[in-house]
């Protein structure tokens, strides 16, 4: 490749603007990266990120602004046209079906066919050519299996690089990745990155959007940051150094965001959890949380960390291990005994777990609190559910009133977890798990979601934060565990937090020699 | 993730809009809508049968539409946790045999005691909610899809009915049943028949149940999110078990008015009722995917097809026009429930 | 443990053989009649209808959807060919039941794609209305066929007897379009992911288009089997056989949500069904066991087809960490 064919741009995007229903969520956005160069694309949830690499997938369409691919126009109306013009997109929820081969996934919408005599038309799949064309694409992203193997038997690791294959066997030019490593072991983002740096040297084009800030740095070469839809900077990666971008992320720095804590956590510890083990999911994990008193938990997507959350709370079985609630031992704990306990968990996955979507802001609200409501022969009151919904959304900061005729689904995102959080304090609860509080939701939304969780302890409460955000663990809490591969691998102090240790010991590889109950995790006294 | 952006129902006040289109529009999305579809077919159809309309008639359409009315309730409860239940026909048969054994003044195991009637109601009771727990049973537990279970005891219990009924009886149903059990179908209370006091005393408490109590919120939220539901420390697997014996027993129910209009206790009793059944539910409005159901819905969806049967009948239209005609006006109500949500989406 | 359970999942993931080979077993102790050839070309004889139904029933359920409108089908066409085509030679009667079957398919096709309509609710109307024409037709009568039809069930091709050659092709189509075409792929990913097949390109409405044709076309083709066999058809003719079809889909293993599930085990689960019946008669069972064994049979291997569901699924949940450590195997 000529040097002067390396340094024109791949890809040109300028003045990108998009509203949905008048809302507008991008301005002008621009960005250009060229062949064989990584592009890192960071912001906050919400900044348009997401937006802007639909906008390139072909999944919506520009309200103004041009796209150029190799210096000719670019304007996919479909994701099929993106794909066809050589841009590929893979999401975080893999677009794979488990129930066909893998030859099969990367075919799927368009099978070389061949003719079987006597039929003069080309009826049938042509096997033999899918399986050569398949054999080819996963030797070089490294992953030896048979081109005929479902692709419900691969791990995430696999079906990733599956997905990567398609877009190889499709002779992608760029390529964007979408949170690409969350799901993934560690062993499994070394390989990932290891196959990206191949199809740099290849001359493709890499999109990388990933809140894994470290990650960013050292896959890309340049990092584009976007802030509430505008294009808030870009810049060599060698030259931003992981602060730098947080506040150009956030636009100002930390201590801003973060409400300053009131009391200082009780003595009497709300949660203990002491040996809880299930086989090749945790492995001995003992902590405790005080009254009022805000313990986040650090780790990788797949360390254990909600799995933990889902055993306290009775939704995983676990073999051994106690769980006390105030010194009041939980044994066999399910959801009911849970939150008759104490207990209140918000899971990660809000339209999933969190929400009745079609049914109203009401509804929903007393949902976990029904028992409370309902009369001696279990008779429910409506203008009472409806009055303390409304309440309910008031202390809330809720953007409607109208708690009886509003669905869940018409909300934003932050005023959905708005409705899951109230729920849950409708029983004022003595533990609050919080996985992923802020997840999917916008800046304003995530301070309003930390001042709740503020006023919590305040009155005693105690909370166990899981996060993804580090900066979010490091803001909120008095204390900080760090879990990696079911076990825990750190405990840190406030005063101040030291982040790179938090992240070593939550990327730490259990399993090996040197991780297992022998050695006594680093704890600093708090 | 793109911020969602509040839509219009967050925003506007509510619906303003006037003009005759709108107003259509209100009567689509009314609880109504299907009552007064009833009434407009009613007021349509009677320049052609003015029988419609006399006392006769509607005592006719009233005790018709009862057993009915009782299978469809139950349905209800398991329509709306997104089950099934096509037993229930099989239900119906094979508690009415079992009912009749007990009670029949030939051979009947209490036959001609004092307790011959209260012994059979029990046992056909007792049949509905065995049967309706082993559905359950083999939804919660077994992790089976509602549709084959249910496809499987239909398929065993109409069998067994008929098995039955050959250790009991010479012909094909079991006859000379009490007079106190089968003045139940004549009998009436302040000039209201007993059937239609049975069947609406059990619509009463169905909808008491599902809209105004803890456990009715429970089959709501199972039925529109088993996880979320589960989370929120709902037992999921008791309400759906919940569920298919409430239609069990309610089967049972409407065996027993069958056969004391019958007055046999026969195998193929509600054999051909299955349809009629969920074409009924469904066009009341209730969802076959869960979450959406009512039983005012159910009790208009009955009396609509009832209406349809009843009118049909006096026009003397053969089995086969009501058959189109039956089929049409499911497709039909299916229709404008999509329609309705598509304005409830788009609103 | 693991390997325990991996043994178990082998067994309950060929439950149904087993339970085959073991019905095979017992009537074959049972009676000594059971195991002769001809017994066995009976059986498949007796199976062909309801095997080419449920074969046809099998693309519907891979895309998850239902048509409980086989039955009513079959009904009005085998009766449009008894009462109009009496005089015509016999492939040109089989042609149009094909052709009017697959015409009826399409309806409902359409209606499900276009109209977004539960397939469940769609078919279950295009039942009453086929039989209610039917019935309308043929005036509730019972409806003889002529001997050239009737006399098919005697004839066979290359020493096969016709319903089993019959049941052949349309077995080998359907087998080929399932996993040798582009289409047949393709009812496998919208049923397995209908959101990842349209982000795909997928035309998901098509598919589920066709595949509600050649149920339609099978319904047909099963009838005219059907009819060759029994030479008549009532009002109650097809009633209920769009449960068997069901059953025979799932007891080979298809599921109701789709994805799932292939024409070798719903050929199997047709048979296996009719095995039973027949092994039933040969040991002169009393006949009205029968359906209640075959609903047990049903009942059995779907709760073992969950079972294995559950297994699987606990087996494949994603363990964070290694398995074998000390402690936690030793505390197991």
């Amino acid at each position: 490749m000529s040097d002067a064919a390396a340094s024109a741009p791949l890809l040109e995007v300028r003045g990108l603007r998009k509203s949905f229903f008048g809302v507008t969520v991008l301005h002008d956005v621009d960005f250009a990266m060229r062949a064989g160069e990584a592009l890192g694309l960071v912001g906050e949830n919400g900044s348009g990120k997401s937006t802007s690499m639909n906008i390139l997938g072909g999944v919506h369409r520009p309200d103004a602004g041009t796209m150029l691919l190799e210096g000719r126009a670019y304007a996919p109306q479909t994701p099929k046209d993106a794909s066809r013009a050589g841009v590929a997109f893979i999401h975080q929820e893999l677009n794979l079906f488990p129930n066909l081969s893998v030859e099969e996934n990367l075919f799927v919408d368009a099978f070389p066919r061949r003719g079987v005599f006597p039929f003069i038309a080309p009826l049938f799949i042509d096997r033999r050519a899918i399986r050569r064309a398949t054999e080819a694409v996963l030797r070089e992203v490294d992953l030896a299996i048979k081109p005929s193997t479902p692709v419900a038997k691969l791990s995430q690791g696999e079906r990733q690089l599956v997905e990567i294959a398609k877009a190889l066997s499709r002779q992608a030019k760029l390529i964007i990745f979408d949170e690409p490593t969350t799901s993934l072991t560690r062993p499994e983002v070394e390989r990932l990155f290891s196959i990206i740096a191949r199809l740099k040297r290849r001359g493709i084009g890499i999109i990388y959007i990933s809140h894994t800030l470290e990650d960013v740095l050292r896959v890309c070469e340049t990092v584009t940051v976007l802030r509430d839809g505008h294009h808030a900077g870009t810049a060599p990666a060698e030259t931003l150094s992981l602060q730098k971008i947080i506040s150009l992320m956030v636009g100002r720095s930390i201590d801003q965001i973060f409400p300053a804590r009131g009391k200082p956590p009780g003595a009497k510890p709300a949660l203990e959890v002491e040996g809880l083990t299930q086989r090749g999911v945790a492995e001995n994990i003992s902590f405790s949380i005080r009254e009022g008193e805000i313990v986040g938990l650090a780790g990788l997507m797949g360390s254990g960390r909600s799995e933990l959350a889902r055993m306290i709370f009775g939704l995983d079985p676990f073999a051994r291990g106690e769980i006390r609630v105030s010194g009041v031992p939980l044994t066999n704990p399910t959801p009911a005994s849970a939150m008759e306990a104490g207990l209140a968990f918000l899971t990660e996955d809000r339209r999933g777990e969190g929400l009745l979507m079609d049914f109203s802001v009401a509804e929903n609200t007393v949902l976990a609190s029904l028992r409370s409501l309902a009369g001696t022969l279990g008779f429910i009151d409506t203008r009472k559910v409806n009055e303390v919904s409304r309440e309910t959304a008031r202390a809330m900061r809720l953007s409607t009133d109208r708690v009886e005729d509003t669905s869940a689904k018409h909300l934003s995102g932050g005023n959905q977890q708005k409705v899951v959080i109230g729920k849950w304090l409708r029983r004022q609860p003595k533990v609050f798990i919080l996985d992923e509080p802020t997840r999917g939701i916008d800046v304003g939304a995530k301070q309003e979601v930390y001042r709740i969780v503020n006023a919590l302890t305040e009155r005693g409460s105690a909370v166990l934060l899981i996060s993804s955000e580090i900066e979010e663990l490091i803001g909120l809490s008095d204390r900080i565990l760090a879990i990696s591969k079911g076990e825990i691998t750190g405990e840190f102090a406030r005063k101040p937090f030291d982040r790179e240790a938090i992240m070593a010991a939550a990327t730490r590889l259990a399993g090996h020699e040197s991780f297992s109950a022998k050695a006594a995790p680093e704890r600093v006294s708090a | 993730m793109t911020a969602l952006p509040p839509t219009t129902a967050e925003t506007l006040p509510p619906s303003a809009a006037r003009g005759p289109l709108a107003r259509f529009g209100r009567l689509l999305l009314s609880e109504y809508f299907v009552l007064v579809l009833c009434v407009l077919y009613v007021a349509a159809i009677y320049p052609v049968v003015p029988e419609m309309l006399t006392w006769q008639v509607a005592q006719n359409v009233l005790t018709d539409m009862m057993p009915l009315l009782v299978v469809a309730i139950g349905q209800t409860f398991v329509l709306i946790v997104a089950g099934i239940d096509l037993s229930v026909t099989a239900i119906i048969s094979m508690s009415a045999v079992v009912g009749a054994s007990v009670m029949t003044g030939t051979g009947g195991y209490l036959g001609g005691s004092a307790l011959a009637v209260p012994g059979a109601l029990i046992a056909m009771g007792a049949v509905g909610l065995g049967i309706g727990l082993l559905n359950g049973f083999a939804v919660v537990t077994l992790n089976m899809p509602s549709f084959i279970v249910t496809l499987a005891t239909r398929m065993f219990f109409a069998g067994a009915a008929v098995w039955y009924v050959t250790f009991h009886s010479t012909s094909s149903s079991i006859a000379n049943l009490p007079p106190g059990f089968t003045g139940f179908a004549t009998g009436s209370l302040f000039g209201v028949p007993l059937t239609v006091v049975v069947a609406a005393l059990i619509a009463v408490l169905a909808h008491v149940l599902l809209s105004r109590t803890e456990f009715g919120r429970w089959v709501y939220a199972v039925g529109a999110n088993p996880r979320a539901a589960r989370v929120s420390g709902i037992p999921v697997e008791r309400t759906i078990l919940s569920t298919f014996v409430i239609s069990g027993v309610c089967a049972s129910v409407a065996a027993a008015m069958y056969s004391s209009r019958m007055q046999t206790g026969s195998p193929i009793l509600g054999e051909n009722i299955l349809l009629d059944v969920i074409g009924a539910v469904v066009i009341g409005g209730t969802s076959l995917f869960g979450g959406k159901g009512k039983i005012v819905w159910t009790v208009f969806g009955v009396l609509f097809l009832v209406l349809l049967d009843t009118s049909l009948k006096l026009l003397g239209a053969s089995l086969f026009l009501i058959y189109i005609i039956k089929g049409g006006v499911i497709l039909l109500a299916a229709l404008v429930d999509a329609l309705r949500n598509r304005i409830l989406v788009s609103r | 443990m693991k390997l325990g359970s991996r043994a178990l999942l082998l067994i309950l993931q060929n439950a149904p053989a087993l339970l085959f080979i073991l019905l095979l077993i017992v009537f074959g102790l049972m009676s000594d009649r059971f195991f002769a050839f001809n017994n066995f070309r009976n059986i498949v004889i007796q199976a062909a209808p309801i095997a080419i139904l449920a074969i046809g029933m099998t693309f519907v359920l891979l895309t998850a959807q239902i048509d409980l409108s086989v039955g009513a089908s079959m009904y009005l066409t085998a009766s449009v060919a008894a009462l109009y085509m009496a005089d015509l030679p016999w492939p040109v009667s089989l042609l149009a039941v094909i052709v009017m079957a697959g015409a009826v398919g399409a309806v409902n096709g359409l209606i499900v794609t276009r109209l977004g309509i539960a397939s469940f609710i769609v078919t279950l109307a295009t039942l009453f209305i086929l039989r209610g024409i039917a019935m309308w037709l043929s005036n509730t009568r019972t409806l003889m066929f002529p001997d050239a039809i009737t006399s098919l069930n005697r004839a066979s091709f290359l020493g096969v007897p016709s319903a089993i050659a019959g049941f052949l092709v349309v077995f080998a189509l359907a087998w080929a379009i399932l996993n040798q075409t582009p289409f047949g792929r393709q009812v496998y990913a919208v049923g397995g992911d209908p959101e990842s097949a349209r982000k795909a390109g997928l035309p998901v409405g098509r598919i589920v288009f066709w595949c509600f044709v050649v149920s339609g076309v099978c319904a047909g083709l099963g009838g005219f089997v059907s009819v060759t066999q029994i030479g008549a058809v009532g009002p109650s003719y097809g009633q209920q056989v769009e449960f068997s079809a069901i059953a025979a889909a799932v007891l080979g293993g298809v599921s109701l949500f789709g994805g799932r599930g292939s024409v070798v085990g719903t050929v199997f689960g047709a048979i296996l069904i009719k095995t039973v019946q027949n092994g039933l008669n040969i040991i002169n069972a009393d006949p009205y066991i029968y359906p209640l064994v075959t609903a047990g049979i049903i009942f059995l291997a779907v709760a073992i087809d969950g079972l294995r569901t559950r297994i699987v699924e606990r087996m494949e949940r994603r363990t964070i960490r290694p398995l074998d450590t000390g402690a936690a195997a030793a505390a197991e």
